[in-house]
């Protein structure tokens, strides 16, 4: 689960290219500890620009298992193509950036038997004609060990 | 010609779709409860509303004179397919319209239907003929007459409690698919909804602590010996409160049904169908009132446990100590305290909503064989809890838990089996902590490189 991960080819439409998207976490592996800052850098390859429209970037957390999912968003950004507003994105490529923000201190990765929370960085690429295209990388907050079931209990 | 996909796909780690087509989805679903809302609420307006606020504004008042009398006979059918009579008074009122006379016949309301004819007839004979009497006509059809003003708000009241619902649940549903219209579910839990959903949440979150449940109502109650005294979730409390209320719901249904059968049998009338069905409802009755006092005294019987610890909310490696306390004189074959880690999922199956619970990690912290308590002395032991050091913290959010609680579970000489939860709430470990699981994070990234 450490490194880079990279989506396989894809074709989105007949008119639309196939998106590999590529985001390498910081240091070695992609383990934080709860507060630490997370630095993440993305490359989109083999799709033409000027048909992305906008680009959303998202740190999440995201329940697994036998319940509903529940999501929780603790970085969101959208930038819309030929409309950046601030300085920083001024000089914005839709297709490479980093994304850099400091982590919660919960909830933290869990591996649970129904219930399993999982933290992401995702990148959500919207195409013209309206059709979108999400990449989502794991990584883990904290070190919790994965559930086993108990023994049962003594009668 | 490719067609458009409705939802989103899932494909391993990434989807596509077009998601303004799943809003529309959604947002047409409301918008149909809220038509069928309206379009019901606009015919229950027009049925009962309008009428009734015409009779009261619109209506002309004139004298009118009682010229004759009789009764109205109505014939119903029950959901038993029973054909039952029922009876108006009626009268035949004479008035002035525009300087001619104009008679027309007039049935009283609901509130004077009789399901004897000598009722009624006893009602209508009350009236005398020739008597002047005030009474209202429509001016765009004059024949029609009555004799009686008002509003009957409850009968308002229950005809609009459905399109009421309706168009509240539609209404909401459209305002909630109109924000989400053509956004990611990223950007909806980022933006407005999000907030909104966290407004919603049942428990309240710890400060700085996002889907941590605050402890407030653990840490309000101090303890005789040691520094909280933990409330308990007894799950015996609950079958109390839930068989009293059934057997009290129960028994009111019971009784109104006899004494309607009382007053049948009174007036000469025997309904056997409700005869029929007031033996084996008594039955089950009694049954419920026997069970819910012998729950009451299995709860009694056995007396309270208390459980007091030195700090909350807990800390992944710490220890505190824990004093047990058990009331009663009840003697118990074994008795243990144990801390459990419980997982609880909640999710949709068809239109039912259902929770799963499930146990994770259990330590038994102490067990004691052979408890016989001293009479007027609850039996006391103090203890130590240990929280393992990588320990997942509490969690909560919308349709998933993770909990952690003390278990007190007793198996009594002569008595069902004991159980008490007392639930605690963890805390991720403090900062100190997490620097030093910090390095060991470190040292795991070095140990996965190379």
């Amino acid at each position: 689960m450490n490194g880079p991960r990279r989506a396989s080819p894809q074709r989105l439409s007949g008119s639309l290219s196939t998106p590999q998207v590529t985001v390498t976490f910081r240091g070695d592996g992609n383990l934080y500890t709860p507060g630490e800052r997370l630095l993440a850098r993305y490359r989109v390859e083999g799709v033409d620009e000027t048909l992305v429209t906008a680009v959303e970037r998202s740190v999440a957390w995201y329940s697994e298992g036998k319940g509903e999912e529940d999501l929780g968003v603790v970085f969101f950004d959208r930038v819309v193509a030929g409309r950046q507003v601030s300085e920083e994105q001024a000089g914005w490529q839709p297709l490479t950036g980093t994304i850099s923000m400091k982590l919660p201190l919960c909830p933290l990765s869990y591996e649970g038997l129904i219930v399993k929370i999982r933290w992401c960085v995702r990148l959500r690429l919207f195409f013209v004609g309206g059709r979108d295209f999400v990449s989502e990388h794991i990584f883990f907050l904290g070190d919790i060990p994965v559930a086993r079931p108990p023994e049962p209990v003594a009668s | 010609m490719r067609l458009p996909s409705f939802f989103s796909k899932k494909r391993g780690e990434r989807r596509t779709g077009l998601p303004a087509w799943g809003s529309l989805g959604e947002a047409l679903y409301y918008a149909v409860l809220l038509a069928a809302g309206l379009v019901i609420g606009g015919l229950m307006l027009t049925g009962v509303a309008v009428p009734e606020w015409r009779i009261n504004n619109r209506f002309v008042e004139v004298s009118g004179r009682l010229v004759g009398k009789g009764v109205a006979r109505h014939t119903t059918v029950d959901l038993f397919g029973v054909r039952r009579k029922a009876w108006r008074p009626a009268v035949l009122v004479e008035y002035p319209v525009n300087g001619e006379l104009v008679r027309s016949w007039n049935t009283a309301g609901l509130a004077e239907t009789a399901s004897r004819r000598e009722v009624a007839v006893g009602l209508v004979t009350e009236q005398e003929l020739g008597q002047t009497v005030p009474c209202w006509y429509d001016p765009d059809q004059v024949t029609t007459v009555v004799l009686k003003r008002g509003y009957s708000w409850w009968f308002w009241l229950l005809t609009l409690l459905l399109p009421g619902a309706l168009v509240a649940f539609g209404g909401s549903g459209l305002l909630h698919a109109a924000g989400g219209w053509g956004r990611s579910e990223e950007r909806r839990a980022a933006e407005v909804w999000g907030v909104l959903q966290r407004l919603a949440r049942p428990l309240a979150e710890a400060e700085g602590y996002p889907t941590i449940p605050a402890c407030d109502n653990l840490v309000n109650s101090p303890g005789t010996v040691l520094r909280f005294r933990l409330p308990t979730e007894s799950p015996e409390a609950w079958t109390v409160l839930g068989s009293g209320l059934f057997a009290g719901l129960w028994n009111a249904v019971v009784v109104v049904l006899a004494i309607g059968a009382g007053f049948d049998v009174a007036g000469g009338q025997i309904d056997w169908w409700l005869l029929g069905l007031l033996a084996p409802f008594s039955l089950v009755g009694l049954l419920a009132i026997w069970l819910f006092f012998r729950r009451v005294l299995l709860v009694t019987a056995i007396g309270p446990s208390h459980l007091e610890i030195s700090d909350h909310p807990l800390r992944p490696g710490g220890c505190y100590d824990v004093l047990l306390s058990q009331a009663g004189s009840v003697a118990f074959r074994r008795l243990e305290l144990v801390l459990e880690l419980e997982e609880q999922a909640t999710y949709r199956q068809g239109t039912d909503v259902r929770t799963e619970r499930q146990v994770v990690w259990r330590e038994v912290v102490r067990c004691w064989n052979r408890v016989e308590p001293l009479p007027g002395t609850p039996f006391e032991a103090e203890v130590q809890v240990r929280v393992p050091p990588r320990a997942m913290h509490s969690f909560h959010s919308t349709h998933n838990a993770v909990s952690w609680r003390l278990v007190l579970r007793g198996q009594p000489e002569r008595w069902p089996a004991l159980l008490r939860v007392f639930p605690v709430v963890i805390f991720p470990a403090s900062e100190a902590a997490a620097a030093g699981a910090a390095t060991a994070v470190q040292q795991k990234r070095h140990e996965v490189a190379s």
